[in-house]
C-alpha cells in the first residue's frame, strides 16, 4: 500500500517537473501552424524553429554567456575561497559572519542595478561583458562562499598544522594539503556559480542588452511586438536549458552538501 | 638532538591563563610526559613547543636556539597528532615522505628513510595504500613513520594513543618506548592517562590550572606526591584523602588516631594509597598504625586483588585494595580492623 502511493507520488512529481520540458521540446519542432493548437499531439516535425535560432545568432550569446559565467566563476572561485577559508578556519569576522555572508543575496536586485548601471555609464562599459561582469559577482561571490565554508569546516585544522610543522609555510599548506580536500566542492561550487550567471536576465538585460546579449536576454527578445515566437523561443531555451542539466546531474551529490553547509558526509 | 627549555611562559585567552608562567627543562635524549587533566594547559603548552600557538609572553629553546618567534617549519621538530593528521589524498609512502620532499631533500635519501621508517614501524606492506584503507594502529605507525624520517630535534605527541582501544593502546605505549630507546629522541608526549603517562616516562611533569604541580620520575611522584592534586591524580585507584588535625603528637581524623613523632599541630590532610590499608594480622606491628574499625561496605574481587569500600566516620569512603587470600570470612555489611603502613603515610597542609 506504501508501496504504491510512494510510486504514486513520485510518478506525479515526475510529471511536474518532466511536462514543461516535453511541452518544449514538443513546441520546438512543431510548425508555426501546428503551434497555433497546442494540444494538437500529432504533427510533422520540422526543423525550421531550429534553423532560425541558429541564423539568428543565438549561438552568438550563448557563447557570451559562456565568456561572462567563465570569467565570474574563475573571479568567485579564487575570492571565495580564500574568504570561506578565512571565516572557516581564522573565524574572522566571529560566528556571525558565515551567516551574514549570504545577507546581500536577500536583497532585491532592483537596488543595486541602479547604482551598477551609472558606474558602468561613467566607466564606459555600459552594453560590454565588463559591466555584466562585477553584477554577477555581486550574488555568485557570496553564493560560493557560504557553499565552501562547509567544506573547510570538514578538513581538521590538524591536517594543516602537521603540513606547518612538515615544513610548509601558511601559503603551501593550504595550497598543498587543505585545498585538495575541497577540491569536490570547489567543482560544484563553479558548476553552481556558471548556472547562477549563465540564468540571469535581470542584470544583463539592463547593463548589456544592446549588442552583447547573453542567452537569457537573446532568448527573452523572442517576446516581440509581433507576440511571442514560441517554436523559435522553445528552441532557444533548449539551448540554454541544456547544459545546465547536464552539468547538475553529474554534481547533485556536492550540490546538496554544499547547500547545507557540509552537512552530509561524501 | 637537542634539550628543551621553557622561560616564564604563558598563555593568556581573555583574561584567564591557559599556562601560566610555566620554566620547565627538557632534558636531551629522555621521554618527558606532561600529565594532567583537560584544560590544564598540557596541549597547549605542546602546541607552544611545537609553534602552533603564539605564547602571549615567554621564551622557549630547542638546544640553544631560541625559537619562540620561529614558524612551526623553521623548528625542527615533528608531532604526532591524536587523530593522526594523514593526508587523506597521499598514498601511505607519500605521507611518510611528505616532510622530506617539503624539505627537497634527494631522492636517494628519502627512499632509504622511508624504507627504514616502514621497516622499523611494519607498514611495507601498506605503502602504497591510502590512509583511508588503513586500521586505527596502522594509521598511528605511519604517523609515527612521518615523524621519525624526518630526524628532528625533537618528537611531540599530542594524545597519540587516546583513539585506539585499550589492547592496542597498551602495544603501541610498549613499541613507543622500543623507538624511543632505539632513536635516543628527544620526546615531549601529552596525555589525560596517568596510567600512560607512569607507563612511558623517564620524568614526568603534572599539570593543573596552568601551572606544573609537581615533576620527576614517574615513581617518585608516585610514592612522594607534594600536594593532594598530585596524590590524588597519580595512581588508580586514587590516593585516599582523610582531613584531621594534629595535637600533641596524634593525627586525628573521622575516628582514626594515629600517632605522629614530628608532627606540627593544626589542621591536615592525610593522605593513603588504597594498597597501604592492611587487615590488622597482615603488618608487623611496628609498620603498622593503631588499629581503627570501619564497616566493609562493598567487596569487588579483581583477581589476584580485591577492592574493599570501607565506611568509617564521614561521607567518602575509604579504598583498600588487599592480596584476595586474605580475604577469609570477610562479609559485607560487618565491621573489621584496619591499619595503614605506617611508613607510607603522607600529610598534606
Amino acid at each position: 500500500m506504501m508501496n504504491r502511493l510512494r510510486r504514486v507520488l513520485i510518478a506525479v512529481a515526475l510529471l511536474i517537473v518532466v511536462f514543461p520540458y516535453a511541452w518544449v521540446v514538443i513546441s520546438s519542432i512543431k510548425s508555426q501552424a501546428d503551434l497555433s493548437d497546442p494540444t494538437r499531439l500529432v504533427f510533422t516535425p520540422t526543423l525550421v524553429n531550429w534553423r532560425a535560432v541558429v541564423e539568428g545568432g543565438i549561438l552568438g550569446s550563448a557563447a557570451t554567456s559562456v565568456v561572462v559565467g567563465v570569467v565570474t566563476v574563475v573571479i568567485a572561485l579564487i575570492s571565495g575561497t580564500l574568504a570561506a577559508y578565512s571565516i572557516s578556519k581564522l573565524r574572522t569576522g566571529g560566528d556571525k559572519t558565515r551567516f551574514t555572508v549570504l545577507l546581500s543575496e536577500m536583497m532585491p536586485p532592483a537596488v543595486l542595478v541602479i547604482p551598477l548601471f551609472f558606474l558602468a555609464l561613467s566607466a564606459g562599459v555600459r552594453d560590454t561583458l565588463f559591466a555584466v561582469i562585477p553584477a554577477h559577482l555581486t550574488f555568485v561571490v557570496p553564493v560560493v562562499t557560504w557553499f565552501m565554508i562547509g567544506f573547510f569546516d570538514a578538513v581538521p585544522d590538524e591536517l594543516e598544522e602537521q603540513a606547518r610543522v612538515d615544513g610548509y609555510g601558511r601559503v603551501r599548506a593550504f595550497s598543498k594539503v587543505v585545498l585538495p580536500q575541497v577540491l569536490p566542492g570547489l567543482g560544484a561550487a563553479a558548476i553552481f556559480a556558471f548556472i547562477l550567471s549563465w540564468n540571469d536576465l535581470f542584470y544583463a538585460l539592463i547593463l548589456a542588452g544592446g549588442n552583447t546579449r547573453t542567452l537569457p536576454v537573446a532568448i527573452a527578445g523572442f517576446n516581440t511586438f509581433r507576440g511571442v515566437e514560441l517554436g523559435t523561443m522553445s528552441a532557444a531555451i533548449l539551448i540554454s536549458v541544456v547544459p545546465v542539466l547536464t552539468a547538475s546531474f553529474f554534481v547533485q551529490r556536492r550540490l546538496i552538501q554544499g547547500l547545507s553547509g557540509g552537512g552530509v558526509k561524501g | 638532538m637537542a634539550g628543551i627549555r621553557l622561560e616564564r611562559l604563558t598563555k593568556r585567552y581573555g583574561s584567564k591563563n591557559v599556562v601560566d608562567g610555566i620554566d620547565l627543562e627538557i632534558a636531551e635524549g629522555q621521554f618527558t610526559v606532561l600529565v594532567g587533566p583537560s584544560g590544564c594547559g598540557k596541549t597547549t603548552s605542546l602546541r607552544m613547543i611545537a609553534g602552533l600557538v603564539e605564547p602571549t609572553s615567554g621564551r622557549i629553546y630547542i638546544g640553544d636556539r631560541d625559537v619562540t618567534d620561529l614558524e612551526p617549519k623553521d623548528r625542527n621538530i615533528a608531532m604526532v597528532f591524536q587523530n593522526y593528521a594523514l593526508y587523506p589524498h597521499l598514498s601511505v609512502r607519500d605521507n611518510i615522505s611528505f616532510g622530506l620532499r617539503a624539505r627537497k631533500k634527494s631522492k636517494a635519501v628519502i627512499d632509504e628513510r622511508v624504507e627504514y621508517a616502514a621497516h622499523l614501524l611494519n607498514v611495507r606492506e601498506l605503502l602504497d595504500r591510502k590512509p583511508g584503507e588503513l586500521s586505527g594502529g596502522q594509521q598511528q605507525r605511519v604517523a609515527i613513520g612521518r615523524a621519525i624520517v624526518r630526524q628532528p630535534e625533537v618528537f611531540l605527541f599530542d594524545e597519540p594513543l587516546s583513539n585506539l582501544d585499550a589492547k592496542l593502546r597498551v602495544e603501541m605505549r610498549t613499541e613507543l618506548l622500543r623507538l624511543q630507546r632505539a632513536l635516543g629522541a628527544t620526546m615531549v608526549y601529552v596525555t589525560h592517562d596517568q596510567e600512560e603517562s607512569m607507563a612511558l616516562a623517564d620524568e614526568l611533569v603534572v599539570m593543573n590550572a596552568g601551572s606544573i604541580q609537581q615533576r620527576g620520575r614517574p615513581q617518585d611522584v608516585y610514592d612522594h606526591p607534594t600536594n593532594t592534586f598530585v596524590s590524588t591524580f597519580i595512581g588508580s585507584p586514587a590516593m585516599n584523602l582523610v582531613e584531621g588535625e594534629i595535637a600533641s603528637g596524634v593525627y586525628e581524623g573521622r575516628g582514626i588516631r594515629i600517632a605522629v613523632l614530628d608532627g606540627l599541630p593544626g589542621p591536615v590532610t592525610l593522605g593513603v594509597r588504597p594498597e597501604h590499608i592492611h587487615f590488622i594480622d597482615d603488618l608487623p606491628k611496628e609498620e603498622a598504625t593503631e588499629p581503627f574499625e570501619a564497616l566493609v561496605d562493598v567487596i569487588e574481587p579483581l583477581g589476584a586483588r580485591a577492592m574493599l569500600s570501607l565506611r568509617v566516620g564521614g561521607s567518602q569512603p575509604l579504598r583498600a585494595v588487599v592480596d584476595s587470600r586474605w580475604l577469609g570470612g570477610l562479609i559485607e555489611g560487618e565491621f573489621s580492623e584496619f591499619v595503614f603502613d605506617r611508613n607510607r603515610l603522607h600529610f598534606f597542609r
